[in-house]
């Protein structure tokens, strides 16, 4: 008795391609839904912060004073804001200014006097994630602002460049994540109602009166959409591309591949599930269950996997968008190769054959008596 | 005698400490048209899911076309053609497609395929064109299709389970004698419905009742073994007279029939008192029993 015939597969394949063809909303949801997210994602999720509104309080009135409020508005990230005559708290206090300069008079004397010169800078602390970008930003300028002046570099002893993303673009690295969160959302999906439509509509009495085996099932219906899901990748990679310019400095092929792998995993997660409900709601609140919320919160997407807790840290290791998240952003951002990237390579394959197994293994005990 | 289509004996199927099937026995000949009939729930259809390999038989001896479960349920699958109770067929996909399908699943030769379909379609008489969608087709015409579908690769018995649930009448007759030209090309036909006039159709016969067996024979002989007393149909064209119901329950077993009541009489003195007395209030005539009449008696009736 052969385990597994490719004929079969393929004829279970070719009638799903009809399936899909016949249904416009599975095509849109494949084509449509990614463009969307990405440029929704990509718009919407923008972690810099430009234009900050600043007030100035120069009481100090000298060129370095000046200077240092141009060094600033100069970095691009600040504008000063704010009728003079208002005090500078008050303006916080209203929120309309995120951040105030306040530059004690003496400052152009001690900057000349090459003596350690003092200025403050208040920063409103109540969205507190803006507050740490402004923070962050505050270096940089500082070096700017000294440099200007001629004095020594504050931060002299520790200077930190970036890597790879140096302008510190957040935009890449969201956009970078979106290949995960939304192929990893929506191939779920694809798979999940197959099986348990035919359960629902009766066709799968028609495939168990038949000697069809579990993994010609399993491959057959996995094959068209995991076509489909690599068209919607295209399409992300396109719309990064263009719309947000994402450099892509790694190799095309390894990074195909490794979207296949992923791509099996949670095809093959979402054939489980439809195996295991057998009803098509059902099966559309698990994917949603063990597709959306690992992948937008386990998946590094949102929070870095190394400050998670242990037990959600070595949880990460067996969802599939945690290891293609490090391939995403290795391959496209920094251009590693197979060789720097081979563990999450080899966890994908390690995953995506054990669900395709157990998928298989669960649908035999319907199949076969 | 030559070797059955189908033969049981002590058939049990249990899900868990539910037993579906309760040790059924029984020897369906080849050529056969064999009809199953019983409530809902009363296990046919679990019998069904035996005998085309779909379901192991927790206990009992099955033979399908000579075979056992001990050759593998996939040698029962290539020897019979099942048709679900539900409607397999995919609705978005055309004829020829779903035909394709299923020749597929069972690798038959293209060149095996295109004669058989193209016989098979002829048999049922299908004159629309093969690439209209199934969803389009109309209801009995989707019930030929499917019948279609699980012929293609020639079986030597054919499971139908309720294949007239919920088509036409015209559809019905039909499709009967679609299986009437099925048995004439020499096929076994398994077959369970709903419908009394259909029965009447089959060779034999077999009732279920909570997942056993409790009656088979050909309808003549289940006629004669359900009534072997007189059956009258009763009625009162105007008011009954008072009393009735327990005075008839004196005299036989009454089963309402629409308007009127059918009588099985167990002590003809009594009933011809009756009568008598009613006079012209009541008015009665000795009637054949119908397989309705066994049915009512046999399966639906408490024990």
């Amino acid at each position: 008795m052969s385990v597994f015939s490719l004929p079969r597969a393929l004829s279970i394949a070719r009638k799903e391609v009809r399936h899909v063809r016949r249904d416009p909303f599975t095509l849109a949801m494949a084509v449509g839904v990614p463009v969307l997210l990405v440029v929704f994602f990509g718009y919407v999720l923008d972690f810099d912060v430009r234009d900050i509104r600043l007030a100035v309080v120069d009481r100090d009135r000298t060129p370095a004073s000046r200077a240092l409020a141009d060094a600033f508005t100069a970095s691009g990230h600040f504008r000063p804001h704010g009728p003079p005559d208002v005090p500078a708290a008050r303006l916080l206090e209203e929120g309309r200014v995120k951040a105030a300069l306040f530059i004690e008079p003496g400052f152009g004397a001690d900057v000349d006097r090459a003596v350690p010169a003092r200025a403050q800078i208040v920063i409103d602390g109540a969205d507190n994630q803006t507050a740490g970008v402004i923070a962050g930003y505050l270096d940089g300028v500082a070096t700017v602002a000294a440099r200007r002046l001629g004095a020594d570099p504050p931060g002299d002893l520790l200077r930190t460049r970036f890597l790879f993303n140096n302008e510190l673009n957040s935009r890449w690295f969201v956009v970078t994540g979106l290949f995960v969160v939304v192929m990893g959302v929506l191939s779920i999906l694809m798979t999940a109602l197959t099986v348990a439509r035919e359960w629902e509509t009766g066709s799968m009495e028609l495939l168990l009166a038949t000697p069809v085996r579990p993994l010609e099932m399993i491959l057959g219906k996995l094959a068209p959409y995991l076509g489909l899901c690599l068209a919607g990748t295209g399409l992300i990679y396109a719309a990064a591309r263009v719309l947000f310019h994402v450099p892509f400095r790694g190799g095309l092929l390894f990074f195909v591949a490794s979207t296949v792998l992923f791509l099996c995993c949670t095809l093959a997660q979402g054939l489980l599930i439809s195996v295991l409900t057998r009803q098509q709601q059902l099966a559309m609140q698990f994917s949603n269950l063990t597709g959306l919320l690992p992948v937008l919160l386990l998946s590094g997407f949102t929070f870095p996997v190394e400050s998670m807790p242990a037990f959600f840290r070595v949880l990460t290791w067996f969802l599939p968008a945690r290891h293609y998240m490090e391939l995403c952003r290795g391959i496209i951002l920094k251009g590693a190769g197979p060789l720097a990237l081979a563990r999450p390579v080899l966890w994908l394959a390690a995953l995506a054959a054990g669900l395709i197994t157990l998928a298989s293994v669960k649908f035999k005990r319907d199949l076969e008596p | 005698m030559s070797e059955p289509a189908v033969l049981t004996e002590g058939l049990t199927v249990r899900f868990g400490n539910f037993t579906a099937v309760d040790g059924v026995s029984l020897r369906v000949e080849r050529g056969e048209i064999f009809g199953f009939l019983g409530a809902n729930g009363a296990g046919k259809t679990t019998t069904i899911r035996v005998l085309t390999g779909l379901l192991a038989p927790t206990a009992g001896r099955v033979e399908v076309a000579g075979l056992t479960f001990d050759h593998g349920a996939d040698a029962i699958k290539a020897r019979v053609g099942y048709m679900s109770q539900k409607f397999t067929l995919y609705t978005d996909l055309t004829v020829a497609e779903n035909l394709e399908f299923a020749a597929a699943l069972r690798k038959i030769p293209a060149g095996v395929f295109r004669e058989r379909s193209r016989d098979l379609l002829r048999f049922i008489d299908f004159r629309d064109r093969a690439d209209v969608l199934v969803r389009d087709l109309p209801g009995g015409l989707k019930q030929e299709v499917s019948l279609v579908a699980a012929l293609l690769h020639d079986p030597e018995i054919v499971f139908l389970d309720e294949p007239t649930a919920g088509v036409s009448p015209s559809a019905r007759v039909r499709f009967w004698e679609l299986i009437r030209g099925l048995a004439a090309r020499g096929k076994t036909v398994f077959v369970t419905t709903h419908y009394m006039d259909e029965a009447g159709e089959c060779g034999r016969i077999a009732l279920m009742r909570a997942g056993a067996l409790i009656a088979l024979g050909t309808p003549r002989e289940l006629k004669d073994r359900a009534f072997p007393e007189p059956l009258y149909d009763l009625h009162f064209p105007a008011a009954p007279p008072a009393g009735w119901r327990n005075d008839l329950a004196a005299a036989g077993t009454v089963q309402p029939h629409g308007l009127r009541w059918h009588v099985a009489v167990r002590d003809p003195r009594r009933w011809e008192d009756l009568l008598a007395r009613w006079g012209t209030a009541a008015r009665a005539r000795r009637i054949e029993a119908s397989l309705e009449d066994v049915f009512l008696r046999w399966v639906e009736s408490p024990a």
